[in-house]
Formats: structure tokens, sequence, C-alpha cells
């Protein structure tokens, strides 16, 4: 089954491409067609999977023997929400793309090609499948960038390509030392997770290890100092790359840094929490102060990005049960508001073809159900009590703490901080008195575009108010994580750091 | 008075054919005067029976092996071997010829009655190269490898009514005959401080005895590494590589690239693995320290060429050091199986060359692919699936050949080296995809450039191969890990 969901978008893709090219209105609806299927398979999945840790609906068959590669796919709770997330965001971005009029085609089978690349990476439970996936991103996203995007685009796609291969290309050495020293000491090689998992490591190879994996994901993710392509690889996105860059091609950094740093190296990783804590909070105030400042509202959700993906590797390597907890849920509220905020800054831009703030104002009036909406994710974005945000980074603050308080103290003026640039960001944009000839004639929103927020916006709201929808499918996996640590390190979380702490601390007669 | 060596038919077969096919050749042209098309039959008949004869060989070879009467595969008093490595190495020689003819079938169409002088120096490089790949003997190697680039020197001149072509040809003649001079230098260091020629007898000599102080072995094996460096276009040893792939007519050119690397790694191979396998501890260092430079220079070079041809002269050597690395590996299927793909690649881009450019054309600037997306989207895309094989992009057989020759080389405790080679494949990366950029987001005018002929087949081909490969690569990889030498 899981198969199937790598080929579901390989198989659209095709479809669409025999399509006649002149045919352009086929393509996007087709592609939009289409993409439900892997959609449908995927909350399927998410339905039948059962709240336990390990992996489920495992498939395994040998690639090249000598090498021991095998084709390994499975999923767990860390997996299962990304695998949604991106089969949600496909249908999504595609819709939105109508602006795309030129080679629609093209575009359409490159955005299911990189979903299946991208559900490929989710699901790859063999390092090398993996790397393969991780790598094969690459292509369809720099096209996307490269052929329909701004200006700079070129300049942006390369930079893209260059950042990420070049993170890539550590990763490849790290993976075949792990596989080497796998095959010293059980006799052949093998790339497969569970087997490396057992591999016994000297600390020095495995601080280098740990820096190659880290570094690969850390560019994706991005973390300060390595943020830098993220802005102009926004900006000169088309709409639905931003959506799918920001939604999930992210997150395979933080899920990288989940399931292989903490997987495959824990000795290290519990070293490491110091550090990767302040890189993660510097990301998260850098990105908000840069975010503030930025006269372009599609350069502020990018930077705004760059803030909240730093709580997602706080709360990851904070390692207690909370701070996993939330940085899981904020993978998937990110790609949600986020992605929604990058829609929603591209209908504008659609409308008025600029993307600066200082052109806009008092859309509200002549606007008022995008600015609805605008405002709805920016609180969402921002962590409004009730809304998805807000249970991840309070997930995030309160578990970090246990582990490491003065950073999750500064960490939190990262949340002010949003409200800052998103909250001023609004009343620039919408507020006042439409004084500019240009912004007068906008039309509100079309039924096409609000059907296209509507999914994410009740998401918003189901996993504000009842989060344990997903907690319920995650924890058990999130927990099995730390399990392993505390088992082969000497590690401790801290009280009240695990669940099990706060559960037996539980309600008193 | 010296015995005359048995003489084995079927060990000689395949090179035999070739040359009774070149003879042919020229044979059919002066005697009838037939159009192109007739000489072109009897070329593709030649290689057909040659890699039939191959067939023959790797079926006769596998059987030597396992019964273990690996002493029958020698034949003319241990001067030819008849082994996998041999046997692999001459397919990939026989299809990277068949390919290389197709893809500049129009050129030799378009040298009128001197397309048969074309054809048969082809088939006389593949000869000379088929010989150097199946020896067990120094002096042997010497002799193949002469007459294979002899034959290409002037196959680099065939369009003798342009400069270039001229200046290309003369410059690989002085820096081949040097690089030839080198070798065959070498050789006789190591035949005066072992008293051998022979590949399997040297193997014996320093297993058998312990050489105290052998500089003439360090200083003959320096020059012999040297001496097909040149031919392999490993850096530093690569100066000549731009202006021949340059102006060499584009028909041919991807054809001599690719004969004369598979030949010169198999003899490396040859030379390094197997006679002086022994003294690894001193050659290895050396041969890491030409793999990474090469795989640098060739690299970093390549990213400012603005001419297409020259780039991929500069990835060649790039391409060169990453091969370099699998013979640091110590392990020849990597080797081999890295040379079968890549040779298909380029063969596959320079055929996409000649199609831009021209058969007999010289110049091939970036500028050329503007916007060939638009132009001619099947061509583009042929090439972009080209590139990003050459780049070892995943689910493409570059991807797999890296991997296999780094992962030998990681193995054999050289981890610095493939650290070296990942970010060699970045920078590389980067020039591959500059090509992307211009061929799909640039705008540029030009006419529609129809592909006609028996190009879309070795195109079709080439895609084929690295993708195919690229996802299933198990058949190939099988192949090459039985193509052991003896």
């Amino acid at each position: 089954m899981l198969t199937a969901l790598i080929l579901l978008p390989v198989v659209a893709a095709v479809i669409v491409a025999l399509v006649p090219s002149r045919r352009r209105e086929m393509h996007l609806s087709l592609g939009v067609a289409l993409s439900v299927a892997p959609l449908a398979l995927a909350g399927y999945l998410f339905s039948a999977f059962e709240p336990a840790a390990g992996y489920q609906f495992v498939e395994r068959a040998v690639w090249y023997q000598p090498w021991g590669i095998s084709w390994y796919l499975g999923v767990d709770g860390i997996s299962l929400p990304m695998i949604l997330l991106t089969a949600l965001l496909v249908p999504i971005a595609l819709g939105a793309s109508s602006a795309i009029t030129v080679r629609t085609k093209e575009f359409v089978v490159y955005t299911l090609l990189l979903e299946a690349g991208l559900i490929g990476s989710f699901l790859a439970l063999d390092l090398f499948l993996f790397f393969v996936f991780f790598e094969v991103i690459l292509v369809p996203m720099y096209f996307i960038i490269g052929i329909w995007g701004g200006e700079r685009r070129i300049y942006a796609a390369v930079k893209f390509f260059i950042y990420t291969a070049f993170g890539s290309a550590l990763l490849l050495a790290a993976i075949i030392a792990l596989a080497f020293n796998y095959a010293s000491q059980f006799g052949a090689p093998s790339f497969a997770l569970d087997d490396l998992m057992n591999l016994d490591l000297s600390a020095g190879v495995e601080l280098w290890l740990f820096v190659a994996f880290a570094l690969a994901f850390a560019i994706k993710v991005p973390l300060f100092p390595l943020h830098t392509w993220l802005p102009d690889a926004h900006v000169e996105a088309p709409t639905a790359g931003s959506v799918l860059l920001a939604g999930v091609l992210l997150k395979l950094g933080t899920y990288g840094l989940l399931r292989f740093n903490l997987g495959l190296f824990p000795e290290t990783s519990v070293d490491a929490v110091q550090i990767m804590g302040i890189v993660a909070v510097i990301g998260i105030i850098y990105g908000a102060v840069v975010a503030i400042v930025q006269p372009d509202l599609k350069r502020l959700v990018a930077y705004s990005s760059v803030s909240h993906l730093g709580f997602i590797v706080l709360g990851t390597f904070a390692l207690t049960s909370g701070s996993l907890q939330g940085a899981m849920i904020q993978n998937v509220n990110h790609g949600l508001t986020t992605g929604a905020l990058f829609l929603l800054v591209g209908m504008i831009y659609e409308r008025r073809h600029t993307k600066q703030i200082s052109d806009f104002g008092g859309l509200q009036k002549v606007m008022p159900l995008f600015a609805g909406f605008f405002l709805f994710m920016a609180f969402a974005s921002i962590g409004l009590p009730g809304l998805n945000g807000f249970v991840g980074e309070f997930l995030v603050l309160i578990g970090s703490y246990a582990t490491l308080p003065a950073l999750t103290v500064f960490a939190a003026v990262g949340v002010v901080l949003a409200a800052i640039y998103l909250l001023w960001a609004y009343e620039r944009v919408f507020t006042g008195v439409p004084d500019k000839e240009d912004n007068l004639g906008l039309k509100d929103l079309s039924v096409r575009e609000i059907a296209l927020l509507s999914p994410l916006a009740v998401l918003v709201v189901i996993l504000g108010l009842y989060p344990a929808v997903l907690l319920d499918k995650i924890t058990p996996s999130t927990e099995a994580v730390l399990d392993r640590i505390e088992a082969t390190t000497s590690y401790v979380v801290p009280a009240p750091g695990r669940i099990s702490d706060v559960l037996m601390a539980g309600p008193t007669e | 008075m010296i015995p005359t060596p048995e003489v084995s038919w079927i060990a000689i077969a395949p090179d035999l054919v070739l040359a009774i096919g070149a003879a042919a050749v020229l044979l059919v042209e002066v005697q009838w005067k037939p159009p192109a098309r007739i000489l072109g039959y009897v070329t593709a008949a030649t290689l057909v029976m040659a890699i039939v004869l191959s067939g023959l060989q790797w079926a006769l070879a596998g059987d030597a092996v396992a019964t273990g009467n690996q002493g029958t595969l020698l034949a003319f008093s241990n001067m030819i071997t008849m082994d996998g490595l041999a046997i692999f190495a001459r397919f990939a020689l026989l299809v990277a010829t068949g390919l290389g003819l197709l893809a500049g079938w129009r050129f030799v169409e378009g040298l009128g009655r001197r397309g048969a002088e074309c054809l048969a120096l082809v088939l006389l490089a593949t000869t000379g190269f088929s010989i150097m790949v199946a020896s067990n003997n120094l002096v042997m190697m010497f002799l193949g490898l002469e007459v294979g680039s002899i034959a290409l020197y002037v196959l680099a001149g065939m369009t003798k009514e342009r400069a270039e072509s001229d200046e290309a040809a003369i410059k690989y003649f002085l820096l081949g005959s040097f690089a030839s001079a080198l070798f065959i230098y070498g050789v006789a260091l190591i035949y005066a401080g072992t008293g051998l020629f022979g590949i399997l007898d040297i193997r014996r000599f320093f297993s058998a005895f312990l050489v105290t102080s052998p500089a003439v072995i360090y200083i003959g094996t320096g020059l012999v590494i040297a001496g097909l460096g040149f031919k392999i276009s490993a850096a530093p040893f690569h100066s000549w590589a731009p202006d021949v792939y340059q102006g060499a007519p584009a028909g041919i050119v991807g054809y001599m690239a690719a004969v004369a690397k598979i030949a010169g790694f198999v003899a490396i191979s040859r030379v390094l693995l197997v006679a002086l396998g022994d003294l690894d501890a001193t050659w290895l260092p050396v041969v890491a320290g030409v793999a990474a430079l090469s795989m640098l220079v060739g690299a970093i070079l390549a990213l400012v060429q603005g001419d297409v041809r020259r780039m991929l002269a500069y990835s060649g050597v790039a391409h060169a050091g990453f091969i370099m690395t699998g013979v640091v590996g110590g392990a020849t299927d990597g080797v081999l199986f890295y040379l079968a793909i890549y040779s298909i690649q380029l063969v596959g881009a320079f055929a996409v060359v000649a199609v831009v450019s021209g058969f007999g054309g010289a110049r091939s600037s970036i500028d050329d692919y503007r916007g060939l997306a638009r132009r001619s989207p099947g061509l583009a895309a042929c090439f972009t699936v080209l590139l990003l094989g050459m780049a070892g992009l995943p689910l493409t057989s570059g991807f797999v050949a890296k991997f296999g020759v780094f992962s030998d080389a990681w193995a054999n405790e050289y981890q610095w080296l493939v650290v070296v080679a990942v970010l060699a494949s970045v920078i590389a990366f980067a020039f591959y995809v500059r090509l992307i950029v211009v061929m799909y987001m640039e705008a540029g005018e030009g006419e529609q450039l129809a592909v006609r002929g028996p190009v879309r087949w070795v195109l079709g081909l080439a895609v084929l191969a690295t993708v195919v490969w690229g996802i299933f690569p198990a058949s190939l990889l099988d192949l090459a890990a039985d193509a052991l030498p003896l």
C-alpha cells in the first residue's frame, strides 16, 4: 500500500503528461483531480494506523543484495502526519496555480513528481532509499522555482539547488560510512534504519556522522546561519512552490533531525542538546526580528518560517515528551498556517502584481473575506489559544523548560515577536482607509479560493480545539524515541518531562 | 630457439574480426565505391560479430573460472588474457563504438569518399584498445595503446579543412606520443627492476620477493601512471583534453573520449591492481592525489567554460577523478560499472552537441543552447537526463556508479578522498545545472532543431540506459562484479 502511495502521484504525472499540450485548462484540473487519490489513500492510512510505537504497513523488497540496499517502507507516528500533510497540500497548491499560464502541463507534472519524492522520503526506512528520494526532490522543485518563478528566479533556483546539494553530499558520505561500519561489525553492509540503529560507534565517528547529518538537515530546515537560500527561494517561487516548500520540503529537515539524528546517534544528540538549542533559539529570534522589517509580504512570511522552524528544532532537541510532541504538532501546524499565508499572499499578488506592504492599505474594506482569512491564519501562526499554533508552541515551550529553561525563556520572546510582525503587517495592509487608487477595485475571494483555504482553516480549528486526533497517533512513536535514548545513553529525561511523570502525578482524590 | 606459441584463435577472435572489418571497409570502398550506407552495414556487421564472439568468450571465461581452469584463459605465451575484465571492457568498447558511429553517422556521410577512412580508423582504434584491455603483458599493452591512439590522432584531424581540427590533431598527437613515451619508459624501468613484462608474472614476483629499495620500480610506476593519466585525461595530465574535445569533429569526439577512457582505465586497473597490487602502499597515495586533483580541477574549471564541449572536457577530467577513486578503492567492478555507464552518457551528450552545433563544427557556445527546451523539447529532455546522469543524481545510473566507487574507496580507508569526491560532485552539479538553466529557463531564438536519423537511436538508448540502470542497477552491477581480472 505504501508503494502505491508513492506510485500514485507518478502515475498521475504520466497521465497528465499524456494529455496534449494545447488543453491548458485541463492540465490543472486533471492534476487536482488526480492528486486527490493519494490524499484519499493517505487519509485511509491515517484512519487505519494503530496508535502504537513501531513501523506499520511495512514493505520490504531487496534492491541490490551485495550492497544491502532494499526498497524498505514503513510508517510510524512521526512520518504519518507528514504524509497526510503532503497529500493535503498538493491538491491545494495545484488548485491555487491558475496563474500559471505557460507550460502548465510541465508544472503539474513536476508538482506531482515532487509529491512522489516527498512521500517517498517520509516513508523510506532504508537510508539509501531515503537519500534517493531526498535528492530527487531537488529536480522538480528546482524547475518549479526556475521556470515559473519571479524576476530573479534563476538565481534563487540555483542557490536553492547548490545549498541543498551541498548538504546532501555530506549526507551521502555519512550514509556510506554508516553502511561500512555496519559491514565491519556485522559482516555485510546494510542501509536499513533499524539495522543501523544497532551499530556501536566510537564517540569520534559518531560525532562526525552526527555533524554531517545535522548539517544536511540544518540546511534544509533551514537553521541560522544556513538559511540564506530560503527567502530568495520563497520570494521567487510561484505560489504552489512556496506552499510546498514551506509546508513540506522544510519539514524534511526537521523530520530528518528527529528520525535520523536522534535515532542513529543518541549519544551525540544528548551532548548536542545545548548547541542545537542555542542555534534554534537564535533562529527563532533572528527570523522574527528580520521578519518585522521586511517590506515584502512574501519575504515576511518566509522569515517567519525561519522563526517557526526554530521552535520545531528546539522541541526536537529538548528531548522531553512534551517537546517532541510539540515539535511534531508544530510541523503540521506550520505546514497548514504558513501554507495558507503563502496562498493568501499569492492571491493578492495575482490581483495586484505586487507584494510590497507599502502598496496596500485598508484592504479590509475592499476585501473583507480575504482580510478575515488572513487575520485568522495570522492568529493561528502567532499561537492564539484555541487555534493549532497555540497547542504546538505551548507544548514545545512547556516541554523544553524541563531541559533548557534559559533558552526556553528566550524562545518565548519569539511568540511575542510573531505577534508584532504579523499584526503590524496586518495593520499596514488591511486597516485604515483604502487610499490607493489601484486597491479600490480589487475583487474579494472567489468561491474557488475559499474552497482552497477552507480545509486548512477547518484543520487549524480542529487541531486547536482537539489536538488529540493527531497526538494519539504521534505520542507512542515520540515516546519510543525517548525510550531508546534513555536506554542507550545515560540521559534521563528530567522530571516532569515524561508523560508517565505527568500521569502519575495526575488528579488526586 | 624461442618456441612458437600455440595459437588460441578464440582469444583474439574479436580483435581479428575488428581488424579484418577495418580492412574490408577500405577494400570495399576502393573496389566498388558504394554509397556510405553499405560501408555502414559492413562496419555494423563487424561490430556485431565482435560482440557475439566476445559473448562466446564470456561464456568460456565463466566456465573456466567455475571449473578452476583459469590457466586456459591465457593465450599466446600469456600475452593475451581472456578474463572477465578484458571481456567486459571490450563489450563497453564495442557498445561505445557502435553508439559513437551511429551518433556521428551524419558526419561520416558528410565526409564523402573519405567516409571509409573514418570508419576504418574507428574500427582500428577499437581494435587497438581492445587488444590493450586484453593484454597480460606490458609490451602488448603498449602495442594496443599505440594502435588505438594513432588512429585517434588521425580521427581528430579528420576535418582537415578546419584549422581547429588540425590544431586539435597536432596537439593530441604531440602530447599523446609524449604520454606514450612516458608509459613505455615506465614499462622499461619496471622491467629493469623485475626482469619481467607479464602482468601476472610481476604480481607473482612481488608476492614472492620483498624488494628492499625499489626506486626503479617506484619511478617506473609513476611514469606508467603519468602515461596512462594522459590517455584518461586525469589532472595534471589533462591539458590537451579541452582543446581536442573542442577542435575534433563533433560527430566523433564522443566516441574518441569514451574509448580512450575505457581502455586507459582498464589498463591502469590491470597494472596497479593486478601487477603492482602488493605495492599498493606506495602507489595508493599518489593515485588518490591524482584522483582528488582531477575531481577538483575538472569540476572547478568546468564551471567557467563558455563552450559546451570544453565544459564536457573538464567534466571528463572530473569523471577521471571519480573513476580513479574506484581504483583507489581497489576493486575493478566499481570502475567497470562507472566506465560502462559514463561512456554511454558521454557518447549521448556529444550526440546532442553534434546536433546543436553541427556534426563537423567546432564552436558550441553555451548560447546556442538558450531556450532549447522550447525549440526542441525532446532533445533538451534527453540532454537533461544525460546531464543529470553525469552529475550523479539518484535514480540515474550515474548515482549508482558514483556510489559504487565512493563506497569502495571508503572501504579501503580513503575516507578523505570520498569527502573530496562528494564535494566535487556538488561543484559538478553546478555546471550541469547551469546548462539545464540555459535550456529551460532562458529565452533564446534560433531555428527548431530536428533530430533526424540514427542520432535518435543513440539518444534513446543512452537515456534508457541512464534511467533503467539507475533504477534497476543489479543486472549490470552483477556483470561487473563477475568481470574479475585473473
